[in-house]
């Protein structure tokens, strides 16, 4: 592929050129530091699966390790999000839950189910035609095989019983981390992100102490701790059991899916996520591109990306396989483009709070975090903080100024 | 391909599926969520459940005030099998 | 299209409630709805199914949807036998996909005792007339050629054994009853039970009343409270089990394998997921209240276990955990009938985890009970006054979780 054909043009001092293995046997070029998502979007490749139950194509949307479809199969793992994972010389990646490549016979299921599927209720008579369409079901889902090899070693277990426990490295956590540890605290930082892609998002260092890689999969207020995996890769997975005085979650926020038509199309993506990861390659697009979304919001990451924003209200649907347009209502057109970013208003990140104990209220486009004026949001086994945008999205600078707040008081608290 | 609106991407859940089970008397998160499936999948419900409540507030079957989003299960972040196994282990040693 | 049936309203919070009715139904469970669709068949007893929150919210919701007949007691094999069978033209008597798969279920031991265990289950199976097949360790590999089979001394193998999808079944009982005229509602906590001259009466969350001539406790885990409200003292007791599904993969997994060694049991969903739970060590007293709570040494001995009999599962993913509630009785056999010193008010409970499995069977033998008297041999051993008269029996060794 030569690089007019490609999605993205790069700025900046060239960072070294590696590969990636697609599909078995197509050598797909891409600059290291992005991440396996991005590498494919920038080589036109959106399309990573087939849906569960309508086979309709899917790839990579939010770009940000929350939503279901990037999911692809790394170095023989199933399952791995392709959106989180950096690229390296030598890196194979496959599609998951595909029949063929290009045109899928099993995508016939989407075209004769046109009024769609009540799963419950499809070819249940006679038995012997259930039992048919039952195994033929079996067979179109799950997403992944079994892994190819072995573990290399075992996971191991740490226990960590810090002062303060930040989780998450966006603009919140990072300036809960810098206050607390000036403030002398004994503080265990993670972050589920690689340390590039935090970095890129700071635009500035982040302190060593980061335990990158890391995601917090669990509160059990019963047990006392707070459970995360860190799965470097490469490197043995380490379990940790984090026992901490305190917690300062600061989760961010999530991309929800805008429900527009056709709105699961390959080249649908976050425009949140795709500003991200484009700001992480240091590039920019070099397709035509549109935003769907409202409001100030939207209308900054449209600047942002140097696209138009389009009223979701004014969408009539949108087209191509990958994306090719998005067609209006009521005469105003059609707009050619080879990615959409949507751009609803992101929802607070809330499941580890409440887990703990926390509070949610709906506000709008999410539930957030409550929390007490000084920021407690939960009082356990341990007292559990709220900062940033996990208690209502209001962006990075005012996200850090929370942060840095969230954390004098937690450190006014440990003294 | 027909024209499709999705809820939920995991499950293959469409805005007319979510009407259809709501046809059916079913009002709550808790249970649009197991008989249409939505939120079950890969993602656990963190791209639905907003598309979701938002559809149920402008159906007027939720009331903003108290509308709360289905139960927020671990693990929300992926974990292998074989780290939890390391979990019976003691910890492994320098404490970092 | 041809073969699909159609959605049947299944119950609503707001269907309206007659003042009287020959039978209520308190829970809107397996048990009570598969009870209610029989007696909706076989009678023309008005009928009205209470359920406190949605339909699916318990037990019944949060089973692994296995279905055996490898037992250790020839009632609870026949009685499987007979649900099994029935499960075959289920999902086309309901109108409902039900994902009933028979992949058999594969036992191994790796004790002498386990061996022993399975010997004798499967000569009382062979005598009832279960195709339960002993193998090695080696014939169970070509099952399930990822399982680590080393330490197998004898495995069991029996290809009726299955699993469904679960919630699909109280749907589909729940539509059927209600298109034959049953009322179910949901969100209705039933808060007391008066006894009354000629029946009783239950006083519900909604400030509404509901006279019924009998009355079924179908309510599992949490009838217990109920019961001692009205002064009927048994000694079951809800137990918290823990489950988890891993992330979805292509199928490779044909059986529901139960390893007797650690009491770890798993099978692969339509969807495919691995579905596991596990008997936990050292579980403390017994609980007085409901607990559904999720624990991290849940999923740090089951994944001990897993990994140890599958390796290659090492790497997978857990999707999600939640715990359901076990209605333990002290001898495993299910507590069914008319309660001591309230005969008006039927148990059906105490089926310490394995409700689900037996429902299809059970919904017949109790609707029978109530609808024409008939007398199923079961009905003796799971009569509620067993315990005061002295006469409770522990039969069953095969109780898994």
């Amino acid at each position: 592929m030569s690089d007019t054909d490609r999605a993205l043009s790069r700025r900046g001092p060239a960072r070294c050129a590696t590969a990636l293995r697609w599909d078995r046997d197509q050598l797909v070029t891409a600059r290291e530091g992005d991440t396996v998502s991005l590498a494919l979007l920038d080589a036109g490749i959106l399309e990573t699966s087939r849906s569960a139950k309508y086979r309709r194509p899917r790839g990579a949307y939010c770009l940000r390790g929350d939503c279901g479809t990037c999911l692809v199969r790394i170095n023989g793992l199933p399952n791995r999000r392709a959106c989180l994972t950096a690229v390296h010389e030598g890196i194979r990646i496959r599609p998951q839950n595909r029949l063929v490549a290009g045109a899928d016979p099993s995508a016939l299921v989407d075209t004769m189910l046109r009024g769609g599927m009540d799963h419950h209720h499809f070819m249940v008579r006679p038995r012997v035609v259930n039992q048919l369409m039952q195994g033929v079901a079996r067979n179109l889902t799950g997403l992944g095989t079994l892994p190819d090899r072995m573990p290399d070693a075992p996971a191991q277990h740490r226990v960590l019983e810090p002062d303060v426990l930040i989780v998450g490295a966006g603009s919140a956590g990072r300036a809960a981390h810098a206050v607390l540890t000036d403030g002398g605290c004994d503080v265990v930082w993670v972050d589920r992100r690689d340390r590039d892609g935090i970095v890129a998002e700071a635009n500035a260092a982040v302190s060593d102490a980061l335990l990158d890689h890391t995601g917090v999969f669990g509160v059990y207020v019963a047990e006392g701790l707070w459970a995360a995996m860190r799965d470097t890769p490469g490197q043995p997975a380490v379990l940790y059991s984090i026992k901490p005085r305190h917690v300062v979650v600061a989760t961010g926020a999530r991309d929800p899916i805008l429900a527009v038509p056709n709105n699961d199309r390959p080249g649908v993506v976050a425009a949140r996520g795709l500003l991200q990861q484009l700001r992480r390659s240091d590039a920019t697009l070099a397709v035509p591109a549109v935003v769907i979304g409202e409001g100030a919001y939207a209308t900054a990451l449209a600047d942002a990306l140097g696209v138009e924003a389009l009223p979701p209200a004014d969408v009539d649907r949108i087209e191509g396989n990958p994306v090719d347009a998005v067609s209006l209502r009521d005469g105003k057109g059609k707009r050619e483009c080879q990615l959409v970013a949507l751009a609803p208003l992101p929802a607070p990140a809330y499941e580890l709070a409440r887990q703990a104990g926390a509070a949610v209220r709906w506000h709008g486009g999410g539930f957030s975090v409550q929390r007490d004026q000084r920021g407690r949001c939960a009082t356990t086994a341990f007292t559990v903080w709220a900062a940033g945008d996990v208690t209502g999205y209001m962006g990075p600078q005012s996200a850090a100024d929370d942060g840095e707040r969230v954390a004098a008081a937690v450190l006014h608290s440990l003294r | 391909m027909p024209r499709r609106s999705f809820v939920c991407r995991c499950e293959d859940v469409t805005l007319s599926e979510v009407d259809h089970a709501i046809a059916l008397g079913l009002h709550e998160v808790e249970e649009l969520k197991r008989y249409t499936g939505l939120g079950t999948g890969p993602c656990q419900g963190k791209e639905c459940i907003s598309a979701l409540v938002k559809l149920l507030i402008d159906k007027g079957l939720a009331d903003p005030e108290t509308v709360q989003p289905f139960t927020a299960r671990p693990p929300t972040e992926p974990v292998t099998l074989g780290a939890l196994a390391a979990g019976l282990a003691p910890d492994a040693g320098d404490g970092s | 299209m041809i073969g699909n049936t159609k959605a049947q309203a299944m119950g609503r919070r707001d269907a309206p409630l007659p003042d009287r009715v020959d039978v209520a139904i308190i829970g809107g469970g397996i048990m009570g709805l598969a009870t209610a669709y029989h007696l909706s068949k076989n009678s023309t007893l008005r009928i009205a199914v209470i359920e406190r929150s949605y339909l699916v919210s318990g037990a019944s919701g949060r089973n692994g949807g296995g279905l055996r007949m490898q037992w250790g007691d020839e009632g609870n094999v026949t009685l499987m036998m007979q649900s099994i069978e029935m499960c075959r033209g289920l999902a086309q008597e309901l109108g409902i996909n039900l994902w009933f798969r028979q992949g058999g279920y594969l036992f191994v031991a790796r004790s002498e005792a386990g061996e022993r265990r399975l010997m004798r289950n499967a000569s009382l199976h062979r005598d009832v007339g279960a195709p339960t097949r002993l193998m090695t360790g080696a014939e169970a590999r070509e099952i399930v050629p990822q399982l680590d089979t080393d330490q197998v001394r004898l495995a069991a193998f029996n290809p009726h054994d299955g699993v469904v999808f679960p919630w699909p079944f109280v749907w589909g009982y729940a539509g059927q009853a209600v298109a034959r005229g049953v009322v179910v509602r949901t969100h209705t906590p039933v808060q007391r039970i008066e006894v009354l001259g000629d029946g009783l009466r239950l006083h519900l969350g909604t400030g509404e009343q509901l006279d019924a001539d009998r009355v079924l406790n179908a309510t599992g885990a949490w009838s217990i409270e109920l019961n001692r409200a009205l002064g009927i003292e048994l000694p079951n007791h809800p137990h918290r089990h823990e489950i988890m599904s891993s992330e979805p993969l292509k199928p490779f997994l044909d059986p529901l394998v139960v390893d007797l060694a650690t009491g770890l049991y798993f099978s692969q969903s339509t969807r495919g997921e691995i579905v596991a739970g596990i008997t936990m060590p050292d579980t403390g007293p017994a609980a007085t209240e409901v607990d559904l709570g999720s624990s991290r040494r849940f999923l740090a001995h089951l994944g001990h276990a897993l990994t140890q009999v599958m390796l290659i599962t090492s790497q997978l993913r857990v999707l999600r955990q939640w715990a359901g509630p076990y209605d333990v009785s002290p001898d495993g056999d299910a507590i069914v009938g008319p309660s001591p010193g309230v005969p008006r008010l039927y148990q059906v409970c105490g089926f310490t985890g394995h409700g689900f499995m037996m429902a299809p069977a059970v919904g017949k033998i109790v609707a029978d009970l109530l609808s024409t008297g008939k007398h199923h041999p079961m009905l003796d051993r799971w009569d509620p006054s067993r315990f005061a008269r002295g006469t409770s029996r522990r039969r069953e060794d095969m109780i898994i979780g």
